[in-house]
């Protein structure tokens, strides 16, 4: 096997031609990279960190929204892939605070692999000085990278310090702003609810292949727009939480772009269920489309039942049940099946199972109740649920007498 | 032990074995003679309650070769087990693994099977004896059929993880931070089915391994491997190969085995001429029907997936009225999971009667009570034919195993030497972990894993010079530290796939309904045999016509239908020498070579077959881009005042002949499965310019066949020789170098010649 070099054989299979051996990395990269960006270097007992600071004002209303709130550490991390996996490194943390009117950012840039377990220390002592943090979409990625790249240097210690409070506002951001603006991706909502206008950006996906051309010998410079997005990225996190203070203290009122149903969700899980149902009846009202209505007077029917206000549930439905339709037999069928389910009252049920029926009746000889299909299949679902309740509130009727003695028992 | 009453499959056995007309299709029957069970004390220092809970199983004592394996493992010492099916092999590495655990719950253990089916067969083994022996053992499978709301409680708790080589290849090592307190806590790593890490897929378990070791040593473990595997050469060797590291070899098997009739079965000779005998296809119907019949749990092994589903259909014919189709089922790597399962569980309660299987189940699946087991042509190895024969037998009452010979060589050869069989020591299991093309590849992924120091050697001393290539390929960068550090951003485990050259896998699908629904997959290389355009693809015994294929997509469309043919590809061969690295010019034999070749293959044609009558009905043409493989042959150029006595038309059938008996005797002399090695004879070569016989690895890559082979070239042709003179035949049968109607009316005598002159 031995008659022809190791390398022969290699380039026999090597499936592309080699690119052209990249010029080794000058002496100072680190220094270079320091001055490049104004950072400071911080040398520490493990090794030498790189930090880039600056700071943004804000407008002063946004900074008082967020008084409500724990001080936080908003986080962000820049890496060289997509995959979690081992090989996927950090290699840019941003952390900001809100400190007084500013938003103050600090980025650790790692000048090359060796430098990692340093930076990782220092970026998770500096979020460890936090008791909160706060990120978007952390919660499958950025703190799960965090995590796994300490583990792989060995750093349970400070695993265990960080933060145990996370708040990421990617669901909420999806529950309030995905459907209108057709997306929930940070650079949605900047665009569409923050305002906010990036002037020059670097596309996610370029982001590792920037990297990697620095690390061979590439310029600094291609690194400068990674910096800037990772900087605006951790700003925007502090406006959107402050947004987000802003519409659940009745800011929802006024917003311009919001999907009125999470937006009910939301409140109803902060609790505040008259504002809840405040905002689905004024988008009830708004809304031109049955559908959408009927949809808002679902959420907040359910979560009604699930906080246990199973009365006010039934109310909701009761006011959809008062022009003769097909939405109208609709509402009567949910009452009927609150009336079942939550309330035990088989009766009732059945009344509003009847009046489902008769409601169904009108609004077909009325002509409103759209398609003859649509009619047929809610027809068909009236009668079921009416003949069972039929027969149980029989069953149930009979039982009673004979319970109350065999007096009038029939043969 | 007690003698237990005769069964029905008792009964039927004797009474199959006592039929006049079966005696002159039996080319050998040797009995086995039950044997005793032999016992070894309890272990002085295992668990109390793990001896409890064998105890209440019934095992009063463990055999010989568990307690020996027992004492390698709990005393630090690498060990592999060999010893035949349903020996209690199982227990060997069950017993270290769930005594540590016992003791130490921290403890924890990494076990590896070859296929999903016998990851989950051994869930429900090792959670029924934790179970008896009150040991709160956390243990799962985790494969491609894993819940993901399980994964990450597996990922943080599992004291057992049972998994595959392919799922650590590609799930778990990358994403070892993950998994870190099994790796920190890994005291035993199992690999089970030792013996199916040969060839090209060993060497990348072999590399799997490095990797697994690599990450091991990150997170200070240091665990014991414990291997068990069905018999074969060298099992020492394998796992020493495989694991890098010194093992032991635990063989003395202390199992008890009930009696055992062993057949060799040669269908009769259906044309004189051509040397073509009955269809061992048919033979095996005929013998499994014969068996199901009499009340015997039977199982046949076919060796295509086409063969399995059409004897399949042949009898569901006989035994399976409509609207009970579920007493012969059909198992083959196809399948998807809930159809194998359920296949699975009717075999063990019963339900099912006769199952036809390809290699998939030839692997230890504990399917309980199968009282015979028909292999329908050779299996290619010795090793797999005492594995599928193994499949058969239980601890008293007889069993029944019977291998059908095909027309093909070396089941003739078989045939005609059983001795071969019952006798030589069966297969080495030969590997190759520092293949350059699957070393690369761990080389990447292992880099992915944790960042490689300039030191560092994986598997050769040549590891700085691959990692520069690399590096100059743009995977990795040599930092400050002399570390090289992945920097790519894409993912290199999910480059390469452990089983094959070819990545990808093509899916079927069934467009007959409305809507659209996965029949299985083929792997990319049986895929222009299998599912080409106009071709019969058979599922379960449905017959599918495959209307599309679509290469690039990978997908083939497929609509019900019903036929009375199936189809038949033809594969055409083309090689190219691209790297000589020995040669060698030895008289009387000729010239021989050794190097790098690109074999190119390409399925041209298919034919129509009708059903039961095997005539063909009709023919089609294939359109499906060339394959290619890359790989390492040995070649042979006959002198040429041997070779210019005759005419090429002679001479090419002769050569065609020559190859045919060179790769049956090839495949003995490397005790080698005869699919591993690829043979193609040229008249004129255009490397060689003259007549010119190629062997080569049919393996991306090589894994040292041909190698080995080129210093076995005399012995080889001397082999080849006697082969042919002993034959009986006129001029030619496929036991020896085809029929005349493929080598040509003189092509046996000019075999004949060309040996004679080549070792004169």
């Amino acid at each position: 096997m031995m008659s022809r070099t190791l390398a022969d054989r290699l380039a026999a299979i090597r499936d592309r031609a080699p690119a052209p051996r990249p010029a080794r990395t000058d002496d100072d990269r680190l220094g270079r990279l320091a001055r490049w960006f104004d950072a400071r270097t911080d040398v520490t007992e493990h090794g030498t960190v790189l930090v880039v600071e600056r700071s943004v004002a804000i407008a002063t209303e946004t900074a008082e929204l967020l008084r409500l709130h724990e001080p936080a550490a908003y986080f962000d991390t820049e890496t060289t892939g997509l995959s979690t996996g081992a090989g996927t490194v950090i290699f840019l943390a941003g952390v900001a605070r809100l400190v007084g009117g500013r938003v103050t950012v600090r980025q650790y840039l790692l000048p090359d692999y060796p430098y990692e377990p340093p930076l990782l220390r220092a970026v998770a002592a500096d979020l460890a000085s936090s008791t909160r943090i706060v990120t978007y979409n952390g919660r499958t990625f950025d703190l799960p990278m965090l995590v796994a790249r300490l583990t792989v240097h060995g750093l349970f210690r400070e695993q265990a310090a960080l933060p145990a409070a996370h708040d990421d506002l990617l669901p909420d951001a999806r529950r309030l702003f995905r459907r209108p603006l057709g997306g929930a991706r940070l650079a949605d909502v900047e665009s569409g609810v923050l305002g906010v206008r990036r002037t020059s950006d670097c596309p996610g996906s370029e982001v590792p292949t920037r990297y990697f051309g620095y690390l061979r010998g590439g310029s600094p410079d291609i690194l400068a727009d990674v910096l800037d997005h990772n900087f605006q990225d951790v700003v925007s996190l502090v406006l959107l939480e402050a947004e987000l203070c802003r519409l659940r203290a009745g800011g929802w009122r006024e917003a311009p772009v919001l999907d009125p149903r999470g937006m009910a969700l939301d409140l109803l899980r902060a609790g505040a269920v008259d504002d809840a149902l405040e905002l689905v009846e004024t988008a009830q009202a708004l809304t031109a489309d049955p559908a959408e209505g009927n949809a808002l007077r679902r959420v907040a029917a359910r979560l009604l039942i699930a906080l246990g206000q199973v009365e006010r549930a039934e109310e909701l439905w009761t006011l959809a049940t008062r022009r003769a339709s097909l939405d109208a037999a609709t509402a009567w069928i949910e009452v009927a099946r609150i009336r079942e389910r939550h309330r035990a009252d088989l009766r009732g049920a059945m009344e509003a199972a009847a009046a489902a029926s008769r409601v169904l009746d009108v609004a077909f000889a009325l002509g409103r109740g759209g398609s003859m299909a649509e009619v047929g299949r809610t027809r068909i679902v009236v009668e079921r649920r009416l003949r069972r309740l039929r027969r149980w509130v029989g069953a149930a009727e009979r039982r009673a007498r004979f319970a109350a003695g065999p007096v009038g028992r029939v043969a | 032990m007690l003698t237990a009453p005769p069964s029905n499959a008792d009964q039927a056995i004797a009474a199959l074995l006592a039929d006049p007309m079966m005696s002159p299709l039996i080319a050998a029957h040797r009995e086995l003679e039950p044997r005793p069970p032999r016992h070894a004390p309890w272990p002085a220092r295992i668990d109390p309650r793990v001896v409890t809970a064998l105890r209440a199983r019934g095992i009063d004592a463990p055999y010989t070769h568990q307690a020996s394996a027992y004492a390698a493992a709990s005393g630090g010492r690498n060990v592999v087990v060999v010893t035949p099916t349903a020996s209690g092999k199982t227990l060997c590495y069950n017993m270290p693994v769930l005594d540590a655990i016992a003791k130490d719950p921290a403890a924890r253990a990494l076990y590896l099977f070859p296929t999903k089916a016998l990851a989950a067969d051994q869930l429900v083994e090792l959670r029924a004896l934790a179970n008896a022996a009150a040991i709160g053992l956390k243990t799962h499978t985790y494969d491609g059929d894993t819940p993901p709301n399980v994964r990450s409680v597996v990922r943080a708790a599992g004291q057992v993880v049972i998994t595959n080589p392919d799922m650590l290849h590609a799930a778990i090592l990358p994403h070892h931070t993950k998994w870190f307190k099994l790796f920190e806590n890994l005291q035993f790593v199992v690999i089970d089915e030792l013996h199916t890490y040969r060839g090209l897929f060993g060497s990348h378990v072999a590399n799997v391994v490095r990797r697994l070791r690599r990450i091991c040593r990150h997170y200070g473990a240091d665990p014991v491997f414990i291997c068990a595997s069905a018999t074969i050469a060298n099992p020492r060797e394998l796992a020493e190969r495989i694991l890098e590291a010194p093992v032991e070899l635990v063989d003395d098997n202390g199992a008890p085995s009930g009696r055992k009739h062993i057949l060799v079965i040669n269908p009769p000779v259906a044309n004189e001429q051509l040397g073509i005998r009955g269809s061992a296809l048919l033979t095996g119907q005929h013998l499994a029907e014969r068996l199901i019949r009499g009340g015997v749990q039977t199982i046949a092994f076919a060796r295509s997936r086409t063969a399995v589903e059409v004897l399949t259909s042949y009898l569901r014919e006989t035994f399976a009225p409509p609207g009970h189709p579920h007493t012969i089922r059909g198992y083959r790597g196809g399948y998807l999971p809930n159809e194998r399962h359920a296949i699975e569980a009717g075999l063990r309660d019963g339900r099912v009667r006769g199952v036809v299987a390809t290699n998939a189940l030839e692997l230890g699946i504990d399917i309980g009570s199968l009282d015979a087991a028909i292999s329908i042509g050779y299996p290619g190895t010795i090793a797999s034919t005492w594995q599928q024969m193994g499949r058969s037998g239980r601890r008293a009452g007889t069993s029944l195993s019977a291998l059908i010979c095909s027309s093909a060589p070396i089941d003739q050869f078989l045939a005609a030497h059983p001795a071969y069989l019952f006798d030589s020591s069966p297969e080495h299991g030969l590997i190759n972990p520092d293949n350059l093309h699957v070393l690369l590849n761990h080389l990447r992924a292992s880099s992915f894993e944790l960042p490689v120091p300039a030191a560092e050697r994986f598997g050769i001393d040549e590891t700085p010079m691959l990692l520069d290539v690399l590096e100059e390929d743009g995977y990795l960068r040599r930092a400050e530290d002399d570390r090289y550090y992945w920097s790519h951003d894409n993912f290199p485990a999910s480059d390469f796939s452990l089983r094959s050259g070819a990545p990808e896998n093509v899916v079927i699908v069934d467009t007959t309904g409305d809507r659209h629904r996965v029949l299985g997959e083929v792997d990319l290389f049986a895929a222009p045999l299998l599912v080409h355009e106009k071709a019969i693809y058979i599922h379960e015994g449905v017959q599918h016509h495959v209307d599309r294929l679509d290469w690039e997509e990978r997908k083939a469309y497929v609509t019900r239908t019903d036929v009375d043919y199936y189809t038949d590809a033809d594969l055409g061969i083309t090689l190219k020498v691209l790297e000589v690295f020995e040669e060698a010019e030895e008289p009387p034999a000729g010239k021989r070579q050794r190097g790098e070749v690109m074999v190119a293959w390409k399925v041209t044609m298919f034919k129509k077959i009708k059903f039961h009558t095997h005539e063909n009905v009709g023919w089609g043409s294939i359109s499906i881009p060339e394959q290619e493989m890359h790989t390492t042959a040995c070649w042979l150029v006959p002198p040429a005042e041997l070779v210019n006595r005759y005419d090429r038309d002679t001479l090419d059938g002769a050569l065609i002949g020559l190859a045919r008996v060179a790769r049956t005797t090839g495949a003995l002399l490397l005790m080698c499965d005869p699919r591993d090695l690829g043979v193609l004879a040229q008249v004129q070569a255009p490397f060689t310019g003259r007549p010119t016989l190629y062997l080569y690895d049919a393996v991306p890559g090589g894994v040292g066949l041909t190698e080995r082979l080129f210093t076995l070239i005399d012995e080889l042709v001397r082999a080849c020789r006697a082969a042919v003179d002993s034959c009986g035949c006129a001029d030619g049968c496929p036991a020896c170098v085809g029929p005349a109607i493929e080598v040509g009316a003189r092509g046996k005598a000019t075999v004949a010649e060309l040996l004679a002159g080549m070792t004169a």
